[in-house]
């Protein structure tokens, strides 16, 4: 949502003058960028637990984050008070960055955007804005959730429910007298079932999230999110531990997008790579895996969880493409890293909240679509693991290394999906698993869940790829 | 940087307007903490920030109903505002009989000054913009590598140390006054190194304590780097079962979900391993855990919990039955059973047998893997089952023959405690949760 330029000065009580003089003091010690952060977050949410809608809460974040480059060095600082006094006290703590000695090269590339945000172009507008509402109008989408989730399936011994939405009015100004505003929603609906069948416990969960306002809470989305949280729940129950060691893997579209965002995406944040600790820091430009492939980050998908009007800088929200073709075409910049390059920001410099400087994080990743069928991966796979569901991945941006673990999917034998599989782990390295990518089906979907990315601060994001066919992964299971 | 008189006052404003207001009983958590960090990249200082954070937590009992609130906006007429749109809230939802303050008597009454347990750092005071400058610089090993190189390059070096300090009160409307107020530094480093073959490996190692005198600073990116090092040249291993002894530093991810385990909300909720648990005999007679939440001067001491209850040391664990449910006045009530606090505190896993270090258990076990770090995985809280990718070496004859990658650990935590047969005498006092090195039989391991 963008509204007018007054409504964010008033919400944060400031004026072009004094923004101007908040930067002035910040460069007052030699340093050569200074940007302004203000943020105002109003959070709201409900949990039904036991049948019944008996807790809930609104919270309100409010503050301003002043960050000074003195190079590639940052110093930073933030209140939670915009009073003129605060905040210049705020600017002159991170004007102390300047006094480190330091090679201080012309700053940055000059202005990406010069122009006013354009409502016409908002990637968010809210129909119904969540704060237009009161708490008890969210009571009945919650109960029938809860209600349509319960009637599916009558081993479920236990039901939680959450909405969580929260509204962040941000504006920014840095040193190019660049002036950006933004509204950015977001609503979050998760749901959680417990089942019990013959002395064994199962549980799922599901949710999904989406930078829009209160409109989202459908009958659609509520019969959506309850056939997800049953679905599958036969195969949980029966669900073995397979044989562990190395085979072919067919990563099922949409959420399997995980893997792409941990194993390759971190890898490819321009930070990690300036800093020379990321395996592919030296790659730029070479072939990462077959042609035909296309990896991207994405800002501009209406209503995604990591779509962005603007980055955290200032910097308009666009499409990356990360690899083009097989080959590694762009790191993801924040200011910092497209100055050590000599490139343009690719927009993508976010940050949790005024409480941190900003850092080179994705938005939505995922892998364009091929053009193999989903069914002919799998059925050329004689003994392998086809997987649906990953959850807790982790990698070493150094070696590439990753291990995600396995909530749901099944053996894949003699090209048929037969014996569902759980509670396995899928490890390999980022760039081999690139490079043995073997086919890429036409079914490309992008996940509709509460991904949150945890590097160093929390972001919202989301992922997504098609049906993908990895010639080689370690699965861990039994002997 | 403590709490002022007048943001004490504001919390007692908050607490006296909400009862005037409609709410029948309230808790009020009033917090703030200033963190100063530096950033150290490659021997040079490559960031600095400044955080002051001041926030005020709500608890609101009206009508039968509950409801959490919390604004970061301390002004006088903001919070009323705030107030009279959160009891409003309130009011929206549904009864819950359960919902209520702890009984009196359990409430913490020895937190008054909250430096009860000597956790705050009078040096803290002094520190300097250019002493922590100096104090970070000091710490980086960028500018001597050559001297630790030894068939690797250092190719980045990442570092962190901060101090920072929070003070916190909680009161409420039936007379609860508890203050809690620590500082802490820390340190910590990252490093990459590069093989004569150009394959890099990373590691890190950290450092932190309420107390500056006991920071262990000066060898942390050293560390780090040779523990990178140590990395080189991985080899693979067949898959089997396997003793495994798994380093203090990371040991805590295999009793984390067994604490979650005994935790309220899993149990009510009817996805914990450990329902019907309850002063059964589920572990080993050797192995006793313990909550020592009151221990002086000692990272992760507490006097109460985010109820306002007086902590305790109890067992959790003793001789293998199940001593503890950490259950907070809600999820009791619901339960039907006693409360006890919302959480575990500071837990102590309590040595089996001789061994003091990590080497001298290498020595006992002889041949086993020796865990020195997680890589992912995850664990099912309902049924207690367990993958981990793992990093860490080959011991024969109680010596590292070679580092091994690409490892996953599996099993159910019931098993796995099970199998303990040995610790070291070596847990890290930086950690809130105090576990020794552990050594366990017969692990499955896929390779």
């Amino acid at each position: 949502m963008i509204y007018s330029k007054q409504y964010y000065l008033d919400i944060f009580k400031v004026d072009t003058a004094t923004l101007d003089r908040l930067v002035q003091e910040g460069l007052s010690r030699g340093g050569n960028y200074c940007d302004i952060f203000f943020e105002n977050t109003s959070y709201g949410s409900l949990l039904l637990r036991d049948g019944a809608v008996t807790s809930g809460g609104n919270h309100i974040d409010y503050g301003v984050g002043i960050r000074v480059l003195a190079g590639e060095k940052t110093g930073y600082a933030y209140s939670e008070s915009t009073s003129p006094a605060d905040m210049l006290s705020c600017a002159k703590a991170a004007a102390r960055i300047a006094d480190a000695p330091s090679e201080v090269s012309p700053y940055g590339t000059g202005s990406p955007s010069r122009g006013e945000p354009n409502p016409n172009a908002d990637r968010y507008p809210m129909a119904t804005p969540w704060g237009d509402l009161r708490m008890d109008s969210f009571l009945p989408f919650l109960s029938s959730l809860e209600a349509r989730i319960r009637e599916k399936d009558r081993r479920i011994v236990k039901i939680t429910v959450s909405l969580a939405f929260q509204v962040s009015d941000i504006l920014m100004y840095n040193s190019f007298r660049e002036l950006k505003w933004d509204t950015r929603p977001m609503g979050s609906v998760s749901a959680t079932a417990v089942f019990s069948q013959n002395g064994k416990t199962e549980n799922k969960s599901t949710s999904r999230s989406f930078r829009t306002g209160a409109e989202m809470l459908s009958d659609s989305l509520a019969d959506e999110i309850a056939s997800e949280v049953v679905k599958g729940i036969d195969s949980r129950f029966e669900a073995i531990r397979p044989k562990g060691g190395k085979m072919p893997v067919v990563m099922g579209a949409g959420a399997s997008g995980i893997l792409l965002h941990e194993a390759m995406g971190h890898a490819f944040e321009a930070d990690f790579n300036r800093k020379g600790t990321s395996i592919f820091s030296d790659k730029m430009g070479q072939r990462v895996c077959s042609s035909g492939i296309n990896i991207i980050d994405d800002a501009t998908i209406p209503g995604a969880r990591g779509s962005l009007n603007y980055d955290d800088e200032g910097v308009p929200g666009q499409k990356t493409y990360m690899v083009e073709d097989g080959i590694l075409t762009s790191y993801l910049h924040d200011r910092i890293s497209a100055a050590h390059y000599g490139v343009k920001s690719t927009g993508n410099g976010r940050r949790e909240s005024f409480r941190y400087a900003p850092l080179p994080r994705m938005r939505t990743t995922y892998m364009e679509s091929g053009t193999a069928r989903a069914e002919d991966l799998v059925s050329s796979v004689k003994k392998g693991i086809y997987v649906d569901e990953f959850s807790n991945g982790q990698v070493k941006i150094g070696e590439g290394d990753f291990t995600f673990f396995v909530k749901s999917g099944f053996l894949i034998e003699n090209g048929r999906l037969t014996a569902p599989v759980k509670d396995i782990n899928i490890i390999g390295n980022g760039p081999r698993a690139l490079a043995d990518i073997e086919g890429v089906a036409d079914d490309l979907a992008i996940d509709p869940g509460a991904w949150t990315c945890g590097k160093e601060q929390s972001a919202p994001v989301s992922c997504g790829i098609p049906t993908v066919l990895i010639r080689e992964l370690t699965v861990g299971g039994v002997k | 940087m403590k709490l002022t008189a007048n943001e004490i006052s504001i919390a007692e404003y908050c607490r006296d307007f909400c009862l005037r207001s409609g709410a029948d009983k309230v808790r009020v958590t009033l917090t703030k903490s200033l963190m100063d960090l530096t950033g150290i990249l490659n021997g040079e200082i490559d960031k600095t920030a400044r955080a002051l954070d001041r926030s005020i937590q709500l608890a609101i009992f009206a009508d039968g109903r509950f409801g959490t609130f919390s604004s970061n906006r301390l002004d006088k007429e903001g919070l009323e505002e705030f107030i009279l749109k959160a009891i409003s809230t309130v009011k929206m939802l549904e009864a819950d009989p359960f919902r209520n303050l702890p009984a009196p008597e359990r409430l913490a009454k020895d937190a008054a000054s909250g430096n009860e347990l000597e956790l705050y750092d009078p040096h803290y005071e002094s520190l300097e913009s250019n002493w922590r400058r100096d104090f970070s610089l000091g710490t980086s090993i960028w500018a001597r590598k050559e001297s630790i190189e030894n068939g690797f390059r250092i190719i980045a070096e990442e570092g962190e140390y901060s101090d920072s300090v929070f003070d916190s009160l909680t009161i409420d409307s039936q007379g609860l006054y508890a203050r809690h107020m620590e500082t802490s530094f820390e340190i910590g480093y990252e490093v990459t190194v590069e093989d004569k073959d150009g394959n890099r490996y990373s590691s890190y190692w950290w450092d932190a304590s309420p107390l500056l005198k006991d920071l262990k600073a000066v060898d942390c990116a050293e560390k780090a780097a040779l523990r990178a090092a140590a990395q080189i040249g991985p080899e693979g291993i067949g898959s089997g079962k396997y003793a495994v002894v798994v380093d203090a530093e990371c040991a805590s991810k295999l009793l984390t979900p067994v604490l979650n385990a005994l935790g309220g909300y899993a149990l009510q909720q009817k996805n914990s391993f450990l329902e019907g648990a309850l002063e059964k005999k589920i572990f080993p007679e050797v192995l006793d855990i313990w909550d020592c939440p009151r221990e002086k001067g000692q990272t992760g001491s507490r006097l109460f919990d985010s109820e306002g209850v007086g902590t305790r040391t109890a067992p959790i664990i003793e001789k293998g039955v199940v001593k503890q449910y950490f259950l907070n006045t809600y999820v009791a009530a619901k339960m039907g059973m006693e409360p006890t606090v919302e959480d575990a505190t500071r837990v102590v896993v309590k040595p089996i047998g001789e061994c003091k270090t990590a080497d001298d258990l290498l020595a006992k076990v002889r041949d086993c893997i020796y865990v020195t770090g997680f890589n992912g995985g995850n664990s099912n809280t309902s049924t207690g089952n367990f993958s981990y990718g793992i990093e860490g070496f080959l011991v024969k004859d109680g010596k590292i023959v070679c580092p091994l990658r690409e490892m996953l650990m599996t099993g159910d935590f019931i098993t796995l405690w099970n199998s303990i047969f040995a610790t070291a005498d070596d847990a890290r006092p930086c950690m809130s949760k105090l576990i020794p090195t552990l050594a366990f039989a017969n692990v499955d391991i896929s390779a």
